[in-house]
Formats: C-alpha cells, sequence, structure tokens
C-alpha cells in the first residue's frame, strides 16, 4: 500500500506531507512531555523488530497465499500511540530511502495512510475503548481484528483519493475503491487474527508490558461508545474537510476523476477528450504559462507527436550516451593515473 | 528466507557505495537532498499526458551516476522491486482511456497508453533520485541535516535507533526463521497459527535487547539527550552545485527537448 511518487501530484504531496509533518510535531510534543528516558532505546528496537516482522511471511490457510504483518496496531499497543507513529514514521523513512518502498515526496501519504489512522485514530478511540473493562485474550483478539481492519481500510480509502486527487489514474473511483476495500478488509482481517495472536502471547508471558502501554494514558472512566462515535466523526469531519481543501487546491484533477466516474461510458464516443485533456494539462501542470498550448499547430495534441515520440527516444539515447561518456573519461583517467 | 538475505544485502551494498569518495559524494548533503526534492517535484509536475518533455530529466540520474561512480546493477535490481505497483496503477489508464491521441505509422497510439507510460517514466526516475542520493549520502549523514531542518530530535534518534537496529533484528528474524523450518521442513513459510508466538518471541526478546542497551547507553552517559558532532558548514563549491543544478533542472522542465530534436525529422 505504500505509494510511489510517480503517483501522487506535487500538491497532493505536499498537503500530505503538511498533514503528516503536523501529526509528527504533535506526537514528537506529546512524547517530550510524558516519556520516559528508557523508552527511547526501545522504540528504535521496536522500529526495528517492526521492519523486520513485515518480512516475515506466513502462510494463509486454505487460500494458498501468504501474508506479513503491518504493525501499526501492534506497535501501538506495546509503545503506546504516540510513541508508535514515531517509530513507524522512522521505519517508512528507512524503507522509502533504502528500499524504493514508496517514495519521499509520497512519505507524508504514507506516514497518513500507514501510521496516523492506526496509532493516532484507531488505537485509541477503537481498541482501547474494547479493551477498557480489562485486558482479557478475548478482548484482546476481537479489538486487534476491529482495530486492524478499521486502520487498513482507512488507509485504502485514503490511498483512493490521494491518487484520484492527484489525477494519476483513470480508474473510476467507485470501481478504484471497490476494488480496494474488499481486499483490504480481507487482509485487515487475516493480518487482524495475527497481531491478535501475538499480542495474547505478549499478554500471557509478560502482561506488564501490554499493561504498561494500556496506562501510559488513563481514559476517562465514563467513556461511551456514543463518545467514541462522536470523536470518530469529528475525525471524519476533519479529514472530510482537509480533502476537500486538496481537492481545492487541485480543482480538476478531481473534477477530472470525476467526470471520469460519470462518463466512463460514453467516452469512446464523446470525442472530447482532446479538449479534456489539454485542459487537464492546463490545469493540472506546475507552472500553467509554460505548456504545449503554446507550441504551434501539428503534434501540440497535449504535447505528444510522432517527432516528439522520436525525439523522446533521441533524448534518452544521448542521456545514456552521457553519462557512458562520463564512464569512459573517468575511466581512461584512472588508467593514465 | 530471500527476502531477509535479500533486504540485508540491499543496505549494506547501498551503504558500501554511500562510502565512496566522489565529487557527487563529497557535496554537502543538505544540497544533495534539496536538489533531490527539486527534481521529484519537478517530474511529477509533468502531466500525464506529457511524455516528451519528461525525457530530458533522465539526463540527471544518468549523469548523476556516472560521476558517482555508482553500478548500475544493484540500483536497476532495486527499480524492479518498485516497478509492480505502477504498473498496475497505471494498467488502468490504459483500459479505461482508449481515446485516440495520434498514429505511430498503422499503430494507434491511445491516451490511456501515454499515461500508462508517463506513469512507469517517472516512477523510474523518482526511484532512481531517491536510490543515488541514499547510494551517495550515508543515513546518518541525512538525519542529521533533518536536525537543522528543526525535525524534532526524538525524529532523528529515532531514525538512527531503527536504522542500527534493523540489520541485528533482521540477522535474529533469519535465525529463528531458520529454525522454525528445521523443525517443520513441509511449511512453506510459517503457519499463521504459529505467528502469535513466533512474532511474540522475538518482541520479547527485542524487550530485553532494549532493556540492555539502555543499560549500556546509561554507564556511557546517556541522560535522555543524544550527542551530536556539528554537521559541516556548506562550502562555496556546494552552494555552487545547488544553484547550478537548481538551475538546469528549472531549465529541463521549461524546455522541452524531445520536441526540439523531433522538430528537426
Amino acid at each position: 500500500m505504500h505509494m510511489a511518487d510517480a503517483l501522487v501530484s506535487p500538491a497532493v504531496g505536499g498537503i500530505m506531507l503538511a498533514a503528516s509533518a503536523g501529526a509528527i510535531a504533535y506526537s514528537a510534543y506529546k512524547c517530550k512531555d510524558d516519556l520516559d528516558e528508557k523508552k527511547i532505546p526501545l522504540m528504535g528496537v521496536m522500529g526495528a523488530v517492526i521492519f523486520a516482522g513485515q518480512m516475515i511471511n506466513f502462510t494463509i490457510p486454505g487460500t494458498g497465499s501468504s501474508g506479513h504483518i503491518g504493525g501499526g496496531i501492534l506497535l501501538a499497543a506495546l509503545l503506546g500511540p504516540f510513541p508508535a507513529f514515531l517509530a513507524l514514521t522512522a521505519v517508512l523513512l528507512i524503507q522509502a530511502l533504502f528500499f524504493a518502498d514508496g517514495g519521499l515526496l509520497a512519505l507524508g501519504a504514507n506516514i497518513w495512510n500507514l501510521g496516523f489512522y492506526a496509532c493516532l485514530l484507531v488505537y485509541p478511540f477503537v481498541f482501547k475503548p474494547i479493551v477498557k473493562k480489562g485486558l482479557t485474550p478475548t478482548r484482546i483478539s476481537v479489538a486487534s481484528v476491529v482495530s486492524v481492519m478499521l486502520a487498513l481500510t482507512l488507509g485504502a480509502i485514503s490511498v483512493v483519493i490521494q491518487t484520484l486527487a492527484s489525477g494519476i489514474t483513470e480508474l473510476p473511483m467507485a470501481t478504484f475503491m471497490g476494488m480496494m476495500i474488499p481486499i483490504h478488509l480481507a487482509i485487515g482481517l487475516v493480518e487482524g487474527i495475527v497481531t491478535g495472536g501475538i499480542l495474547v502471547f505478549i499478554y500471557k508471558m509478560r502482561p506488564e508490558l501490554l499493561e504498561s502501554s494500556m496506562d501510559n494514558k488513563k481514559l476517562p472512566k465514563n467513556l461511551s461508545i456514543q463518545k467514541v462515535l462522536g470523536v470518530l466523526l469529528v475525525f471524519a469531519i476533519v479529514v472530510g474537510g482537509g480533502l476537500s481543501l486538496l481537492a481545492s487546491s487541485n480543482p480538476d484533477g478531481l473534477e477530472w476523476s470525476m467526470e471520469n466516474v460519470a462518463g466512463t461510458a460514453e467516452l469512446e464516443t464523446s470525442g472530447n477528450a482532446y479538449d479534456s485533456a489539454a485542459g487537464i494539462q492546463e490545469s493540472t501542470a506546475f507552472l500553467p504559462d509554460y505548456g504545449f498550448k503554446s507550441t504551434d499547430g501539428e503534434g501540440s495534441a497535449a504535447g505528444t507527436s510522432v517527432s516528439g515520440i522520436i525525439g523522446a527516444g533521441i533524448t534518452l539515447i544521448l542521456a545514456g550516451g552521457t553519462g557512458y561518456l562520463i564512464y569512459a573519461v573517468k575511466r581512461r583517467k584512472e588508467k593514465t593515473a | 528466507m530471500s527476502t531477509i538475505t535479500d533486504s540485508m544485502n540491499t543496505i549494506n551494498s547501498l551503504e558500501e557505495m554511500a562510502e565512496g569518495n566522489t565529487i557527487i559524494h563529497r557535496l554537502h548533503p543538505m544540497v544533495k537532498l534539496m536538489t533531490t526534492m527539486l527534481y521529484l517535484v519537478l517530474v511529477i509536475s509533468f502531466n500525464p499526458y506529457n511524455i516528451t518533455g519528461l525525457m530530458v530529466f533522465a539526463f540527471y540520474p544518468v549523469i548523476l551516476m556516472a560521476l558517482a561512480e555508482i553500478p548500475y546493477k544493484p540500483l536497476l535490481k532495486r527499480l524492479l522491486v518498485a516497478l509492480p505497483f505502477s504498473f498496475f496503477a497505471g494498467l488502468s489508464n490504459i483500459i479505461f482511456n482508449q481515446q485516440l491521441a495520434l498514429m505511430i505509422g498503422p499503430v494507434p497510439i491511445s491516451y490511456g497508453l501515454i499515461s500508462f507510460t508517463s506513469i512507469m517514466v517517472k516512477t523510474i526516475f523518482t526511484v532512481m533520485a531517491v536510490l543515488i542520493l541514499i547510494a551517495t549520502t550515508s543515513l546518518p549523514k541525512i538525519s542529521y541535516q533533518l536536525l537543522s531542518i528543526k525535525v524534532p530530535k526524538i525524529i532523528v534518534e529515532q531514525i538512527m535507533l531503527t536504522y542500527r537496529y534493523i540489520s541485528v533484528l533482521l540477522e535474529q528474524v533469519a535465525n529463528m526463521y531458520t529454525a522454525y523450518v528445521l523443525r517443520a521442513p513441509a511449511s512453506r513459510g510459517i503457519k499463521m497459527k504459529d505467528m502469535g508466538i513466533f512474532v511474540g518471541q522475538l518482541l520479547l526478546k527485542s524487550f530485553d535487547r532494549a532493556e540492555s542497551i539502555y543499560v549500556a547507553m546509561k554507564c556511557r552517559g546517556y541522560d535522555g539527550n543524544y550527542l551530536y558532532a556539528k554537521p559541516s558548514p556548506i562550502k562555496k563549491g556546494d552552494w555552487l552545485f545547488l544553484v547550478l543544478v537548481s538551475a538546469i533542472l528549472c531549465l529541463m522542465r521549461f524546455f522541452d527537448l524531445s520536441l526540439f530534436i523531433g522538430s528537426f525529422l
């Protein structure tokens, strides 16, 4: 579910970076307040555990396929929401840099989709209320399954919205959602069961590890389900508001995807794709004054023409040749030296 | 377990590359970070139907790799791992947008195909740029720079500690996995019902490990604050590189070399 740089637009990437930076700054501030210095090495090691843990593939019975854990909820249950969010941020950054698992500009989106929902939203408002009456294996399991499914689905929905708002894919929103949500619900179920299994094991072996993170922040005693739902609603409004902000900063990306959702059937006969493509280009261009509309006549169909494509091929060959030349010069220098 | 050894190799080989001493390696980390970010923004700012303008950005990774003497193979291998997701995201464009854009001889090219190509090219360029950054600048160096742009200290400490312990943990997981497979030779991978105990054990061991790390840090005078060496200042040459490369990159964004070459045909 890690988004690559190529799948976000600068506007969406920037907004998500800002949103995640805000969440990180807040978490860092919260950690400064009530973080025991002992926890810093623990957070680092746990981050590494999650990193390594994601590489353990387990077989899913009856399907022949395999899965791995994501770790957001697991980390939150062991460290508390804010330290967990920071630890996960570090993991995502390292994955982006070393493994091309998600891009640098898309890092904000990935931190948001994989970290924010699990650690700062679902864990405190879904997981904790379920287990607040006291830890039992059943409650831990139920809380894990529900939380992981919810966190993954929220992440999947965000991926869809971010991709569509970036104007990258032409997949209609309904189809895209229809593909992503069921898959992530299924993945969430499996991952939730495994997460529950891990937490129950920890609970049985060293119950103090879980309980200490539970006590980290005492929940108000009269936290009712209505309140939880109320908070979720507020979050939904905030996220929705943020997204509409995102949409307004890049209105045509979204409009365009909406258009596609509404009109996929007629696309082939409508014949206005040329105009809309030119419109898209105009509106999504980073520097709108520059564009192919200024190049004249033939081949300006959104900047692509046969000669342009051949030119592109030659450009690539030139680039490759330059690299080869530098290598060759360097090698010769080494020989003479 | 191939993924684990594979990632250990990746980290090791990228670390080794970052040890190099070329003109690119010697540049100030902040300068490299900034040019990489600028490159990423410019590449993804191209609209999905403009692939000709995009191509000139191939010069940046190719020249940087040559100057930094980065071998092609490991980077390309990493690239292949990153491609499939973009491939599937782009594939839908071919299916959903079959509007004819142009004909190359008898071959019709649709807008979907063009935007698909655009996604793939952008993926290649952006992934290369990030890999080049990490292959010429070690993670500790990048992390220290984050401090100077006011990233909270605790985050930087997190990155450093996690990075330090990834190889330790990977090795441990590999050992545990081998032990498991030796006892259950018939199973492909770990059975789902054993995952709780498997990862649970890993976590318990890691809690103990964190405890000893804390004690060891405490013995060396740790009081909740990490001490850092002051990062070296940005030199004149670094500024020159930054200004020059940024200017060239911006120029490349405005000037479509492909169309220029194509106009002679």
